[in-house]
């Protein structure tokens, strides 16, 4: 079995194809970086819970995070910084999709 | 043997923060010990012109100069260059101006991890 990581960079109102995410990650274990604006699904509760629906976990890059003026973050899902989103896109998954 | 993570890049240095995103990557991979390797397509290319002096945002061909002095590769499609007017010459000088066929490939052949920024 492996496992895929997928890249976001854009904001809820600018993607809503999450299907794409369910569909491509299938039975894998599935991850999500969320860069930019995409950390914004953090922060919606409805956009956050669809996300979340579709993947095993959520990371949020705390710079993007607290560069938009968010500071409490739900705890289903993860901030992290740019050394630990290279442990993930090297060590703990076998491969990135950008979304 | 080292571990290499190439970044392909397809957005513009004035875009929007996908450069940022890249030169924080390529520094905290570089930090961990792997090599990085940076390809530059479509608006991706404009991040090797060099005397970029942005007032309001990071100068992304700085940054890119001082990773470049720490080992990361610098490689941007040349037929993109030519179609935006980038000439041989202009590039900072630690980027190459290559191509998907020689520099592309052979990144994504050697690369145990591939990242796309793009939108």
């Amino acid at each position: 079995m492996s496992s895929i990581l997928f890249i976001m960079l854009k904001s809820p109102y600018e993607y809503s194809s999450l299907d794409h995410l369910a569909a491509i990650g299938g039975d894998e274990r599935t991850g999500v970086i969320l860069f930019e604006d995409a950390v914004c699904f953090a922060v919606d509760k409805n956009k956050g819970q669809e996300l979340l629906d579709v993947t095993d976990k959520v990371y949020v890059m705390r710079d993007d995070f607290a560069a938009r003026g968010f500071s409490s973050i739900s705890s289903r899902f993860i901030l992290i910084d740019y050394p630990t989103a290279v442990d993930l896109i090297m060590e703990q998954y076998d491969q990135t999709i950008t979304v | 043997m080292t571990r290499t993570l190439t970044i392909h890049i397809r957005s513009g240095t004035m875009m929007n923060m996908d450069p940022n995103v890249m030169i924080k990557l390529a520094q905290a991979a570089t930090d961990k010990g792997y090599k990085v390797n940076v390809f530059g397509y479509g608006e991706g290319v404009m991040a090797i012109k060099e005397g970029q002096d942005p007032r309001r945002f990071p100068n992304v061909g700085k940054a890119m100069d001082e990773l470049a002095k720490q080992g990361v590769t610098f490689v941007v499609c040349e037929t993109c260059c030519t179609a935006r007017g980038i000439r041989r010459g202009e590039e900072i000088k630690t980027a190459k101006i290559g191509s998907l066929t020689n520099d592309l490939s052979r990144f994504v052949a050697e690369s145990d991890r591939m990242v796309t920024l793009a939108r």
